[in-house]
């Protein structure tokens, strides 16, 4: 087994060209040195290890956009001004990850390319309509988080790509948001349901626009776009957020079939989705 | 086999390592600091804590060429010509310490902790040493021993860390 660190992407390119598909890229290890104990993992001759990659360590932003480069790690999101700010759902996600020790070595790019259904960044992302850029040794392209993931960690992604950065809009001062995780155990615990809510709402309180991203509850990350209507150009209330939980609810039930786990995921879906959007609502709700 | 250059404790290393060695199995195995321990070795316990480039990590997690040029700090590492750090006098006046495995780790988070933030209160003192499970559950005294350390250190203001 080789191990390579590149310091550029241009280096990063040449060896993918060169080794992939018999390669394996390695951020901050957190979720692939797990695997690797595992006795069925199908070791890679070739490890390219791209944390000490200057360009996909920044956070920068762009007139009204954000830029954070994949080998950020889960600390430096959940401590950065410019994404508490503008983004607090994602610093907020960032920061009930894992343990200190994960936060400083995981990193936003190995947890979206992982694609586990409890990612915790992730719905943060979707809810923020994010995009995600993929560098191939040729080519370049740009997509949706929304349509990143297949199902469960799998991607879009091929062997010889690396996932560079993740852009998104700044949320303006009319945009309130909330990070909801409800986990077993409070730290170091893998979320059992997380879900993230932005709304736009209005001078006099009126819904114009509401996402709703949950993660762990659907088979793949969408939206609830029922909810998300059926919540805008509404007035603020606890009975529309209590009704938007509902509707999430019996949406879960469509997609996912009655369970063993549904009687308990039916009613806490239901209560999470509305304390997020309170939360999210923050001092407004009547 | 990869050669890399590590810097312990103040002590440069230069070592040949599969790459496919964490820098636990390192730090224990090639370089004899066992103070470091290897418990769950996913990530979950916290016993093989270390402190690298001023960041605490789980060093079971952390491949040994990953951490070619770093500087590494365990517990070993933390007494100052034969005089124990604060907080390792803390643990010891605060009956921290039971069974010892999770100490090390412990205390590295501990310190962390306290560079980054001097005077945490209790619930941030819990957060900061969630990722450290001690299985003879002394939690109350480790709490107890770090709020000694940060409130002294907010008496005397001296930079005692
Ligand atoms: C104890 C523990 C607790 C955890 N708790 C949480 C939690 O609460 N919430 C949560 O969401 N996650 C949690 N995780 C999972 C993990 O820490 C995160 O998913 C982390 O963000 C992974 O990032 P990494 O840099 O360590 O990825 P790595 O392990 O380095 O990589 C993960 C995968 O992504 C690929 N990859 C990484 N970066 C790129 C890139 N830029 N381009 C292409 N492919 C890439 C790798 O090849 C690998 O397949 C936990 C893990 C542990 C061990
Ligand atoms: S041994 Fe590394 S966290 Fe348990
Ligand atoms: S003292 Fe025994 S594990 Fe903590």
């Amino acid at each position: 087994m080789n191990y390579y660190r590149p310091k550029n992407i241009d280096e990063a390119k040449r060896l993918l060209q060169k080794f992939a598909p018999d390669s394996r890229i390695i951020a901050g290890g957190t979720d692939l040195l797990v695997e690797m104990r595992h006795a069925n993992y199908a070791l890679k001759e070739h490890l390219i290890d791209i944390l000490k990659i200057e360009s996909l360590n920044k956070i920068s932003e762009n007139g009204n956009e954000l830029i954070i480069g994949s080998a950020i790690v889960h600390d430096q999101i959940a401590n950065h001004p410019l994404i508490k700010r503008f983004a607090p759902l994602l610093s907020a996600a960032c920061s009930v990850i894992g343990s200190q020790q994960i936060r400083n070595r995981g990193t936003i790019g190995g947890n979206i390319c992982n694609a586990s259904p409890c990612a915790d960044t992730v719905p943060a992302l979707i809810a923020l309509e994010a995009k995600v850029k993929i560098v191939s040794p040729r080519q370049e392209r740009e997509i949706p988080i929304s349509s990143f993931f297949h199902k469960p960690y799998h991607t879009v992604m091929k062997e010889n790509e690396i996932l560079t950065e993740i852009r998104f809009l700044k949320l303006n001062d009319n945009q309130r948001c909330a990070f909801y995780k409800l986990a077993r155990r409070k730290a170091l615990a893998i979320s059992r349901i997380n879900i993230a809510a932005i709304l736009k709402i209005s001078k006099d309180h009126i819904i114009e626009e509401a996402r709703l991203a949950p993660g762990s509850v659907f088979p793949t990350w969408t939206r609830i776009s029922d909810a998300e209507s059926f919540l805008s150009g509404k007035k603020l209330s606890d009975e529309i957020f209590k009704e938007a939980g509902n509707i999430t609810a019996q949406k879960m039930i469509e997609v996912s079939g009655r369970r063993w786990s549904t009687p308990y995921k039916e009613s806490v879906i239901a209560a999470l989705v509305k304390r997020a959007l309170v939360m999210a609502a923050g001092e407004l709700t009547p | 086999m990869i050669n890399i250059k590590l810097t312990v404790n103040g002590n440069i290393c230069k070592l040949t390592v599969p790459v496919k060695m964490t820098l636990l199995d390192v730090l224990r195995e090639q370089l004899g600091l066992t103070g470091t321990k290897r418990g769950c070795e996913i990530g979950e316990c916290g016993a093989c804590t270390v402190i690298m480039n001023g960041k605490t990590v789980n060093s079971c997690l952390v491949l040994a060429a990953q951490a070619d040029g770093a500087k590494i700090l365990t517990i070993e590492g933390l007494a100052e010509n034969g005089k124990l750090h604060p907080l390792q006098k803390a643990f010891l006046e605060h009956d921290a310490v039971q069974c010892g495995f999770c100490t090390p780790g412990m205390i590295l988070s501990a310190v962390s902790l306290l560079e980054r933030n001097p005077h945490p209160d209790e619930y941030e003192i819990r957060q900061a040493i969630a990722g450290n499970l001690c299985r003879c559950t002394g939690y109350k005294q480790i709490v107890e021993a770090i709020k000694s350390v940060a409130i002294k250190r907010k008496h005397d203001d001296s930079n005692i860390l």
